[in-house]
């Protein structure tokens, strides 16, 4: 093919960087509406989880009733969350890590061993898996020690990492589900206005979290889901110097998702799951392609304590999750490149390093999804639209402010719209016209 | 029908739209992008045209010409919003040229601009796809199925299905003529994609009125299901007649 012979366009590598992100989001989400369809449509089993949900919203309360009831909750909610948050940050200030880390770990584990475990026993019961009780404890112990060793080992393989913290996020999302409908959709609004003030706002804990954490240079105890860092052994280097590219700040009228970043990032950085903060120091000595010259900072420092309730009494889990954020500094700057070839220039391209989500971003994103789809399937696809545009737009929103951002706020609010005016407005209208073979 | 029912009909809809996006667009992760804002774009305007008729819903009358206004208003919205469309995508090519000259790599090539117009096309192609056709199959993977009341004996889905799939070639495919034809300045090419888009969903309106041409596809559409029947891919395995004679 005569293509073969040209160089390569630059529409070959463009917006990798997004699709890292959206394509596991995407994954968490498909899993979820494939349990939510296959555990409601076959469940007949009660469990605590419901009893609970009784108490708090039962059908047969009016509307105004169910909507105190799900206020209610959601801000009691929200409250345990900001004290949690402000014990984390605490803890964080005194510098239990070594804690923090264990915790983490063990709330990992009871996700995955519990959690998973009551989801499996579901699936078992209704299709009726032949299997037995010793066989069922060694598989679900090992599943369970594996993924918390993949979550917090940082040599671990890069795509174990990656499914496990996807299957947390969907454990942790399908349990979100099981609350009445009400709740569930207060709970969504609330916390993501609860994100906006807590990155946002001087006070906010999270905010508090990452400047700690930027002004010590240390990373945060946190299930992150990070994509895989993009490499490019680009021929770019002119003089030896590598140019980073980053978010240009005068901003442009692109309203389409579709102008992306692209990112030159270090060979050779570590592809561990963990935040790094410290790469800034270790890169200059792993990068052969870039010898010498400005490298970008890999510090990643993201935060945010999602406390996820599962509607049990006696179980409390925590993770964390983080809003996007993305920083670059460029320590160095070798001589005799010019000043204008410095750190600004790119139109809305992304820096070196790969861009993280929190996992709490990915457990509330299928919550919706996967309420979205105990409607019915239209809204399952408007939804996930949405939730990826807000997605979209927030990335482009870091890519301009160049600090941390929320994740929840925008795609929340997007998906909620989304939603109801699909069940409202949409639905009526296609089953119209589809039945009279309006098409169109 | 069954739930292999039900995956049949979403492939008949969305099979080639399928092999397109894993040939050519998940190479790229701009496309993907552009298929995901794309579709996007389509379902906001659907969302508003029905924001639009809602008043007017649900049209139980027999005369076509509400249908007709209804195709005509739809039609013309959506090429609007082509027109918009392929405006945004000219600043987004300036901006990619622009940033391909600071990375010192070639500019868009033809085909690159191609492939780009081809992923929008396929977006709407997709939207369509799934809106009208395969979100409403979650009936189809149950025991029964819904026969169109025209022709009692082709299932509602399949119509649908085949109709989407005509709809995904002409919404992939008119996105890359209008793009050609806007960029050239093409005054036939311009006209040209609006008034397929007008005619193919007035005729598969008009044809779902024409008795006697319904008919004709009917029998037709009834005959070749009869057939598939008889080679066993829609029926159950016969049962063994050998242990009958135990």
């Amino acid at each position: 093919m005569a293509q073969n012979t040209r160089r390569p366009s630059i529409l070959e590598s463009l917006g990798q960087e997004i699709i890292g992100i959206v394509v596991p989001v995407s994954m968490c989400m498909l899993m979820v509406v494939i349990l939510v369809t296959v555990l409601t449509s076959n469940s007949s089993s009660s469990s605590s989880v419901l009893t609970i949900a009784n108490i708090i919203e039962s059908s047969s309360d009016s509307s105004w009733d169910k909507f105190v009831g799900a206020l209610l909750y959601s801000l009691a909610f929200v409250a345990f969350t900001t004290v949690i948050t402000f014990v984390l940050v605490l803890l964080f200030y005194l510098r239990y890590t070594k804690f923090l880390k264990i915790y983490m770990g063990f709330s990992a584990f009871l996700v995955l061993g519990f959690m998973g475990g009551e989801i499996a026993l579901f699936l078992i019961k209704d299709f009726s898996i032949p299997i037995d009780c010793i066989t069922f404890l060694v598989l679900l112990f090992n599943f369970a020690v594996v993924g918390v060793l993949a979550v917090f080992m940082p040599k671990m393989a890069i795509l174990v990492t990656q499914g496990y913290l996807i299957i947390i996020g969907m454990l942790a999302a399908y349990w979100f589900t099981l609350l009445p409908q009400w709740t569930t959709w207060v709970l969504l609004v609330a916390m993501s206005l609860y994100d906006l003030a807590a990155v946002l706002l001087p006070v906010g804990p999270l905010r508090l979290l990452v400047e700690l954490a930027i002004s010590r240079d240390e990373d945060i105890p946190a299930l992150v889901y990070e994509a895989r860092p993009v490499n490019h052994h680009d021929s770019g280097a002119r003089g030896g110097v590598v140019r980073r590219r980053v978010w240009r700040e005068r901003r442009n009228d692109n309203s389409n998702v579709g102008a992306d970043s692209n990112s030159t990032a270090n060979s050779g950085s570590d592809e561990s799951g963990d935040s790094r903060s410290n790469s800034n120091l270790n890169s200059n000595e792993i990068g052969d392609s870039n010898p010498d010259g400005c490298t970008a900072d890999n510090g990643h420092n993201d935060a945010r304590l999602v406390r996820a309730e599962e509607g049990q009494n006696s179980e409390r889990n925590e993770e964390l999750s983080s809003p996007l954020l993305k920083q670059v500094q460029c320590p160095g700057q070798e001589d005799g490149v010019s000043s204008d070839s410095m750190v600004l220039e790119g139109i809305g391209l992304g820096s070196s390093g790969a861009i993280k989500l929190g996992l709490g971003d990915f457990i509330f994103y299928s919550v919706l999804v996967g309420r979205a789809a105990m409607y019915d399937y239209m809204t399952v696809y408007a939804c996930y639209l949405a939730i990826i545009a807000g997605l979209g737009i927030t990335l482009m929103l870091l890519s301009l402010y160049q600090k941390a951002l929320p994740a929840l706020p925008v795609s929340i609010l997007l998906g909620v719209i989304f939603y109801f005016l699909t069940r409202f407005l949409l639905e009526v209208f296609v089953v119209q016209c589809s039945l009279n073979l309006v098409m169109f | 029908m069954t739930v292999a029912a039900g995956i049949g009909y979403a492939l008949i809809a969305l099979g080639p739209s399928i092999s397109l996006f894993l040939s050519v667009i998940s190479k790229k992760p701009f496309l993907i992008l552009t298929v995901l804002s794309s579709t996007l774009l389509w379902l906001i305007s659907l969302i508003v045209l029905s924001g639009l008729w809602r008043p007017f819903l649900p049209l139980n009358s027999t005369s076509w010409w509400p249908y007709g206004i209804l195709i005509f208003t739809a039609v013309a919205f959506q090429e609007g919003l082509r027109i918009i469309f392929w405006k945004v995508y000219k600043r987004l090519e300036d901006i990619l040229d622009a940033f391909a000259d600071r990375v010192s790599k070639p500019r868009l090539f033809l085909t690159d601009k191609m492939q780009i117009a081809l992923a929008g096309g396929l977006g709407h192609g997709v939207a369509h796809a799934v809106f009208f056709c395969v979100s409403l199959l979650t009936p189809a993977f149950g025991p029964a199925t819904f026969f169109v009341e025209r022709c009692s004996q082709m299932p509602f889905f399949l119509v649908s299905a085949i109709v989407a799939l005509a709809f995904v070639t002409i919404h992939t495919f008119s996105m890359l003529i209008a793009f050609n034809g806007y960029a050239e300045g093409n005054r036939v090419d311009q006209v040209f994609v609006p008034i397929v888009h007008l005619a193919s969903g007035m005729v598969v309106k008009a044809f779902s009125n024409l008795y006697s041409v319904i008919l004709h596809c009917c029998l037709f559409g009834a005959r070749c299901f009869t057939l598939l029947r008889e080679q066993h891919f829609f029926s159950p395995p016969r049962p063994d007649p050998v242990g009958d004679l135990i």
